[in-house]
């Protein structure tokens, strides 16, 4: 049951209600159990993926901590790492390497076909995997203790707002609020239903209002005018943003009225004025993931190789978080435009600084409007390399129909263009106010009750009128 | 060797490392106290002591290294 | 240690479910409001998409009556069909939508009067699509009013009776629609001539080619919509004539088993222009790889006549 689905709204309250009606010890067993039973609402055979891999990071967080000496240590806590890591892999990568396997014995006239499985990928594998992979290294590296209780495992990984896709949380800040008393927080559910409504809002009235343009555009690019590819390359990010960040916020939101923080996913990405600023505010709990339990290790690892050492590191971990995203060419193309655009930033980082620093620019407005633009036109521009909707030959012809600024752009449905101008406008209007007046023309959080009711009530209103709830908002696109 | 020794010898590693003369560093002092200490320079700055110390860090060790004064607990507990 | 958390703190609860309401009661007052406002309007445009199938389901009295998605919409010109049958006619073709639709539409008419003539273009497949359902949306303004319709739209989801407890729901992201069919510049942006809307231009590219391996996973309530509509249409007197419209696009298998099972069946004329050579061999008959234009249209709208004027 995805949240934007109407199962959802009645399943929550019903949860809430039931939660705190039970005594609070036994709180984090009613949420185990809704979490399994969510999750198996969503694909009920895939729970035992999830029971399995719960059960080996309990056991070998408790065989690592165990442990005395440093190379066996590091021997459980590399097999623990496998074996966790073993369905995501049979899931994501076995018929593509099976391909290739048969392709190569076919070459040899040596035909021994195993089953395609054409398995569907079980939703939110790659996040437990994450939480139980870090969960691992953080026993190992003595963050935390190893937990004795694999109820508690379980529902860290299981637990139903974030098991679909994230955040990315971690042990060492889940785990303690698990165990502590679950209390109703009257401060906390309020702000958990206000990043409820306003996670609805981004999904449903930005993000899918500009994916039904998007899709019709990027899957059929070739007959698409300059104009119209450009249109659709600045708002995409926009629709990334408002999708993956409303879903991440309503996670939160539900985590929060629960009683449960959690960290958060995405900050104002948008007002970022270097692309290496960006990715700290873009989806920081993949990101902070990848530093910690990636980048950190392979750059310990090749430390003894200096610079080289560190490129090698660096491409490394982009091609991880490509063959994460997608194991084609594209992503890889991806990751690389992204790499060299971020080791540019870090080798001019000194220079830029001395430049602002001499005309004293890092306070002007305008300098700052044009780094926000150069950073957001350059994520735009980095998914015509790649990505999952079009091969790189077809970013290249995109790229040249732009440049070239052809044709008309294309317009199906008039409303539907001014509905995604709304919700993007909305939208960036409410995190440009808190990336610079945070504390002025409050509305959510007005001194007045009247004003905050109607805030809410207004969100709630603009969401049934132009929010996209099912395929009933379509445009046809007539080539 | 001392825990005083151990900060002098730091110290001049530092001032190497980041390329600043002025550099004081304290028990406190963490990444976010000096410009420049970021990812890069952190595994230059490991090496190095690595080096000047004849010793190896384990990525535990590093991954406990909050500020200077886990650093210099750690060194002390090594090379005593 | 006393559990205090069992027994909630009585003024949190009264805090939090007194604010909750507060807020459903000024939702529930614009929602009432806005979504009268909106059906209001929506029930006074003049011209447009909601004004087709509002004239459809309430108003046209033709004898021959088009239905389908786009191709039905577009391809049937009808000052051939007028001038061919001598008969009056209106298109009640709506863009992507399915059988689901073109049923809920039949329903509403033969509550009113008989036609003498239907023409059902079926290009859509059968496949289990749930997009097909969601599209069922067109019809939810006329949920209220239409008993008949109702078991149809909530097909569309478990919900819909719920969802339907909202005003403004039926008019979702359709405001500045309404708005427009209100206004009468939109009969010359958007001209219809009786629901039949003309595709102007000639498609340039190349012919393509599908290899579709046939009908996969029918959906068996789409198979049942069609026999429903073919025995709606039968017992209420009118010549039916089932047509799949041509496609700029090479297919390896022309034959579409199951409409031509099902039309045998029934007994009910199915002409096939899927792969005629008539419109492969002449691409400046299309504006688009499913789509005639004009031209074409009225090329295919004087076969079909020729064709239907032996079975009348």
């Amino acid at each position: 049951m995805v949240f934007t689905s109407f199962n959802f709204l009645i399943f929550f309250p019903i949860v809430i209600v039931l939660y705190y009606l039970i005594p609070s010890r036994i709180r984090w067993c009613f949420l185990l159990l809704t979490s399994i039973f969510f999750y198996a609402n969503v694909l009920p055979l895939y729970v035992i993926l999830l029971l399995f891999v719960s059960l080996i990071t309990y056991l070998f967080g408790i065989i690592i901590e165990r442990e005395k000496s440093d190379s066996k240590k590091e021997k459980f806590l590399i097999i623990g790492i496998i074996l966790v890591f073993l369905p995501l892999f049979i899931f994501k990568y076995y018929d593509f390497l099976n391909e290739m396997i048969f392709n190569f014995m076919d070459y040899f006239s040596i035909r021994f076909p195993l089953p395609k499985l054409n398995l569907l990928l079980p939703v939110g594998i790659s996040f437990y995997t994450f939480m139980a992979i870090g969960y691992l290294f953080d026993i190992y590296n003595e963050e935390i203790k190893a937990e004795k209780n694999i109820g508690l495992i379980t529902l860290f990984l299981s637990f139903f707002p974030l098991v679909l896709s994230g955040p990315i949380e971690r042990a060492p800040s889940m785990l303690p609020q698990f165990k502590s008393e679950l209390t109703f927080n009257y401060e906390k559910a309020v702000q958990g239903f206000k990043f409820i409504i306003w996670g609805y809002f981004m999904k449903l009235v930005v993000a899918d209002r500009i994916g039904i343009y998007t899709d019709v555009v990027l899957s059929n690019m070739e007959y698409h005018s300059g104009k119209t590819l450009l249109f659709t390359v600045l708002i995409y990010p926009l629709q990334l943003y408002a999708d993956l960040g409303g879903y991440s916020l309503i996670a939160i939101g539900v985590a929060g009225v629960l009683g449960i923080k959690v960290r958060r996913n995405f900050n104002r990405p948008f007002f970022a004025t270097t692309l290496s600023e960006f990715w700290r505010r873009w989806h920081m709990s993949l990101i902070s993931w990848i530093l910690d339990y990636v980048y950190t290790p392979l750059s310990f690892a090749f430390r003894r190789y200096k610079m080289k050492g560190v490129l090698l590191t660096v491409i490394l971990t982009l091609f991880i978080m490509g063959m994460w995203h997608g194991a084609t060419l594209t992503y890889l193309m991806w990751a690389l435009f992204q790499g060299v655009v971020l080791s540019f930033e870090a080798i001019t980082k000194n220079k830029k600084f001395a430049f602002e620093k001499k005309y004293n620019l890092s306070k002007k407005w305008w300098y700052i409007a044009f780094g926000i633009s150069i950073t957001y036109i350059l994520f735009a521009f980095s998914f015509l390399t790649g990505g999952n909707r079009h091969t790189f030959s077809e970013g290249i012809m995109a790229f040249e129909k732009i440049i070239n600024f052809s044709g008309s752009i294309f317009i199906d449905s008039p409303s539907n263009l001014i509905f995604i101008i709304l919700g993007a406008f909305i939208l960036l209007l409410k995190d440009f106010k808190e990336e610079f007046f945070s504390s002025r023309l409050l509305f959510f959080n007005n001194k007045l009750k009247i004003i905050r009711i109607l805030s809410y009530s207004f969100i709630i209103i603009l969401i049934l009128l132009i929010g996209v709830f099912d395929a009933g908002q379509f445009i046809y696109f007539k080539f | 060797m001392e825990k005083s020794q151990i900060k002098d010898e730091l110290d001049n590693i530092f001032k190497k490392i980041f390329n600043n003369e002025t550099l004081e560093i304290s028990e406190n002092m963490s990444a976010n106290d000096v410009d420049n200490w970021d990812s890069l320079s952190h595994m230059l700055l490991i090496t190095e002591i690595e080096d000047h110390f004849s010793i190896k860090f384990k990525l535990r060790e590093l991954n406990k290294m909050k500020n200077v004064g886990v650093l210099i607990d750690i060194l002390s507990s090594k090379l005593n | 240690m006393q559990d205090n958390s069992f027994i909630l703190n009585f003024n949190i609860i009264k805090k939090i479910v007194l604010n909750i309401s507060l807020v459903f009661i000024v939702v529930g007052i614009f929602d009432f409001l806005i979504g009268n406002t909106l059906r209001f309007f929506y029930f006074k445009e003049s011209s447009g998409l909601h004004y087709r199938t509002t004239y459809a389901i309430d108003s046209t009295q033709a004898d021959v009556l088009i239905f389908g998605a786009s191709t039905a919409n577009h391809h049937y010109v009808p000052q051939v069909f007028e001038n061919s049958l001598n008969m009056t006619y209106y298109n009640t073709g709506r863009d992507g939508q399915g059988i689901l639709y073109q049923l809920a539409v039949l329903k509403s008419i033969l509550k009113r009067y008989k036609p003498s003539v239907i023409i059902l273009d079926h290009t859509a497949r059968f496949n289990n699509s749930e997009k097909d359902f969601e599209r069922l949306s067109a019809l939810l303004p006329y949920y209220k009013d239409h008993k008949e319709i109702r078991a149809i739209i909530e097909k569309k989801s478990s919900f819909e009776q719920i969802k339907l407890l909202s005003n403004i729901y039926p008019y979702n992201s359709n405001m500045l629609t309404i708005a427009l069919g209100n206004l009468e510049f939109n009969k010359k942006r958007k001209p219809d001539i009786k629901g039949y809307v003309e595709l102007n231009g000639i498609w340039e590219g190349a012919l393509d080619s599908i290899n579709n391996k046939g009908d996969i996973n029918n959906d068996i309530i789409k198979i049942r919509a069609l026999e429903e509509f073919i025995e709606l249409s039968k017992n209420s007197g009118a010549n039916l004539f089932i047509i799949k419209s041509p496609v700029f696009k090479i297919s390896p298998n022309n034959i579409d088993s199951l409409l031509t099972t099902i039309s045998l069946k029934h007994k009910i004329p199915f002409y096939n222009f899927k792969q005629d050579s008539i419109f492969l061999n002449n691409p400046f008959l299309f504006k688009d790889l499913v789509h005639l234009n004009k031209e074409g249209a009225t090329v295919i709208s004087n076969i079909i006549c020729d064709s239907i004027k032996q079975h009348l």
